[in-house]
């Protein structure tokens, strides 16, 4: 019998090398069990590097992996049968309908057929697909797609799984109740490991890591994180031309930083800093730039990673 | 290995290939259209070449030789030039194809029993044209001398010429009984290396390949579970080519069933090798597609399909040693044309095991460490 307690993952230097390409630089992790946990960075950061060495598809250069109590190093077989995945690519066959699909990833687990009966009606239903069982997935919309992928990466119930990139392309109504279900299998006991650059999400995750450069940069809940890493203010800036603003932003005496945040722009000063709302406004009038409006914000999970890359350069 | 999850994988690939009705139809129409294209478009006799005759003898004799030429139903005289000079213009504009000159005293020489030659041009821009017509002209004018020595009792006593150069007028047999059994190789190679690199890049573009290695499908099983369906769609073609082969081009099959099928079983490793390792290095079913056809150009050319590795320059020759067809091919038309036995098939056959082993394997070895990525 396998563990059932102790963290859900734990890494220790783990590290992954492509010729003279680090990918993954000695990284530590602990992920606690029946937690959504958020992997975030760039895009090239090493986030699906690491994610294929802990589903034991990629051999580290060095360091251990331990997953759900198991050496997936060494015995990446003994973990497989518990573990899920979802990738961005939503990997379903598409020439095959919506109930082939599910009954080859239920075969390849090797489910018996009362529980197939009983995960597939769950699926079907979860992913709204009642009465769409024999059409082919390549006909079904995105979000369709999303949740039957998910349904078929879970047919088997896994202890962990993992998601990588799994909402880019999605729309946000999409993403919303794509969430929902993540929350609903944590709520039953599921161990999330999620990837995502989708910043907004990161606040729907107990807790986060930040990767930059093959290297954990942060790690903690996203109130730590953001406790411990900013020790900045960040002004909320909207204006009709954002452009305009920006570049004089990027030259301003007292801003570190700027760049855009959604519709506005963000503007980072320093803690210290005597630079107020209405005195950056009077300046950027006096650029001639009009119309501005100018609020202090409190720091997003955004405004954390923007600075933390921007102080590792 | 889990003999379960083999059948689920076969069942799956079958499950995609039913939903591919283009994949299908090609599939089925490429052996037929090939049947159709070799055996009556390349295999096809010379006939009716456009010749001109410069008759300069202008006697009974060079009549007689245009009548040979005429009569033999491979050349068709469509001008009559009164000087060499103006044959440049017909040759290079394609208007002619041959072109026969009978120079003055032609009929004086041979009446003196002296060496007449002849002027016989063809067109070298088509080889198959070129080899067939001088062939032929060559057959028609060691004719015509035996005919006038017979006519003239010189030589009496040589009534087998005859005999023997109609069977070496019978080209037509020739090229066809060679091509099929080339042909059943050819497309087992181009449908298995095509077919199945197309298959595996297409689950790698998807991400179903990445999904697949996540659960408990292990490597070995993939692979059986996409060679085998590939395989045998490869066999069905075969055996459609070797059918219509054999029942409608009646290509005459004097060998051992046996000796076919183990040839063409060593031959399918290296195929199958082919394809897998096409897939590897391939990030689309783009570049699949161009990796074939970098395959495919010079096996063709160096395997002795179309062109016979014979008339291939010495500095060549050695080179369609290293194309798997080559070994294919000898010994699927030893086979068939010969009815040659594993004894004086024995080097080919250990030719193809070689690449078998060494192909295969290399991609077997290839695709588990990087099937993943």
């Amino acid at each position: 019998m396998q563990p059932t307690t102790g963290p859900a993952i734990s890494l220790r230097g783990l590290t992954k090398t492509f010729g003279d390409f680090t990918a993954v630089d000695g990284i530590d992790l602990d992920v606690p069990r029946g937690q959504i946990f958020g992997f975030l960075g760039p895009n090239g950061s090493g986030k699906t590097t690491t994610i294929r060495m802990l589903t034991g598809t990629l051999r580290p250069k060095s360091g251990t992996a331990e997953v759900l109590g198991v050496d997936v190093v060494r015995h990446p077989e003994r973990v497989k049968r518990r573990i899920g995945y979802m990738s961005q690519k939503f990997a379903l066959f598409e020439d095959m309908t919506v109930d082939e699909n599910l009954k080859f990833y239920a075969g390849v687990y090797d489910l018996d057929p009362a529980t197939f009966a009983a995960q597939r009606e769950y699926v079907l239903r979860m992913a709204d697909l009642v009465g769409r069982e024999d059409e082919l997935t390549s006909n079904l919309s995105v979000g369709w797609r999303q949740r039957l992928a998910l349904g078929a990466a879970t047919i088997h119930e896994p202890e962990l799984l993992f998601l990588d990139e799994p909402t880019s392309g999605v729309d946000p109504v999409a993403r919303r109740q794509f969430w929902d279900l993540l929350y609903d299998l944590a709520s039953r006991g599921v161990t999330l490991f999620v990837t995502t650059h989708y910043m907004d999400e990161a606040s729907h995750c107990n807790r986060l890591a930040f990767i930059y450069r093959g290297r954990i940069i942060a790690d903690g809940s996203p109130a730590e994180i953001r406790a411990d890493h900013m020790e900045q203010r960040i002004l909320d800036i909207t204006t009709p031309d954002a452009d305009a603003v920006l570049e004089w932003l990027e030259k301003a005496d007292g801003v570190d930083e700027a760049y855009l945040s959604g519709a506005s722009l963000h503007a980072v000063v320093p803690t210290g800093s005597p630079l107020t709302e209405a005195g950056l406004r009077e300046r950027l009038a006096a650029a001639g730039h009009v119309g501005v409006e100018v609020t202090e914000v409190d720091p997003t999970i955004e405004d954390v990673f923007v600075n933390l890359v921007a102080r590792q350069r | 290995m889990s003999a379960k999850r083999v059948r689920l994988l076969i069942w799956k690939e079958f499950t995609q290939l039913r939903r591919d009705p283009l994949l299908i139809r090609l599939l089925l129409l490429m052996p037929v259209l090939q049947l159709i294209m070799f055996g009556y478009v390349v295999a096809v006799d010379v006939r009716n070449l456009s010749t001109a005759v410069v008759d300069l003898d202008q006697t009974v004799a060079s009549r007689q030789l245009q009548a040979a030429f005429s009569g033999s139903g491979y050349f068709t005289i469509t001008r009559t030039p009164a000087s060499e000079a103006d044959l440049q213009p017909l040759l290079d504009s394609g208007t002619i194809k041959v072109a026969l000159v009978i120079p003055q005293g032609t009929q004086d020489r041979l009446g003196r029993g002296e060496t007449a030659p002849i002027g016989i041009i063809v067109d070298g821009s088509d080889s198959q044209i070129s080899a067939i017509g001088s062939g032929y002209a060559s057959q028609i004018i060691a004719q015509f001398n035996t005919d006038r020595r017979t006519s003239s009792g010189a030589q009496l006593d040589a009534p087998g010429i005859d005999a023997r150069v109609r069977v070496m007028f019978n080209p037509t047999l020739d090229p066809i009984n060679t091509m099929i059994p080339g042909l059943i190789a050819a497309i087992m190679m181009i449908s298995l290396m095509v077919i199945m690199s197309q298959a595996v890049v297409k689950e790698r573009e998807s991400g179903t390949l990445e999904q697949m290695f996540v659960t408990p499908i292990k490597a070995t099983e993939y692979l059986i579970g996409k060679l085998t369906p590939y395989a045998a769609l490869a066999t069905a073609q075969m055996a459609l080519v070797a059918l219509g082969g054999l029942y409608w081009f009646k290509v005459p099959f004097n060998g051992s069933f046996w000796v076919v099928l183990v040839g063409l079983l060593l031959f399918m490793f290296t195929c199958l090798g082919l394809g897998l390792l096409i897939s590897l290095v391939s990030r689309t079913r783009h570049q699949a597609q161009q990796a074939v056809m970098f395959l495919m150009i010079p096996t063709m050319v160096l395997s002795g399909f179309i062109f016979p590795i014979q008339s291939m320059p010495p500095a060549i020759q050695p080179l369609t040693n290293l194309i798997p067809l080559t070994f294919a091919l000898e010994v699927l038309r030893g086979a068939f044309v010969k009815g040659s036995g594993f004894e004086a098939l024995a080097v080919p056959m250990l030719a193809l095991a070689g690449f078998g082993v060494v192909i295969f394997g290399a991609s077997i070895i290839a695709t588990r460490r990087r099937i993943a990525e």
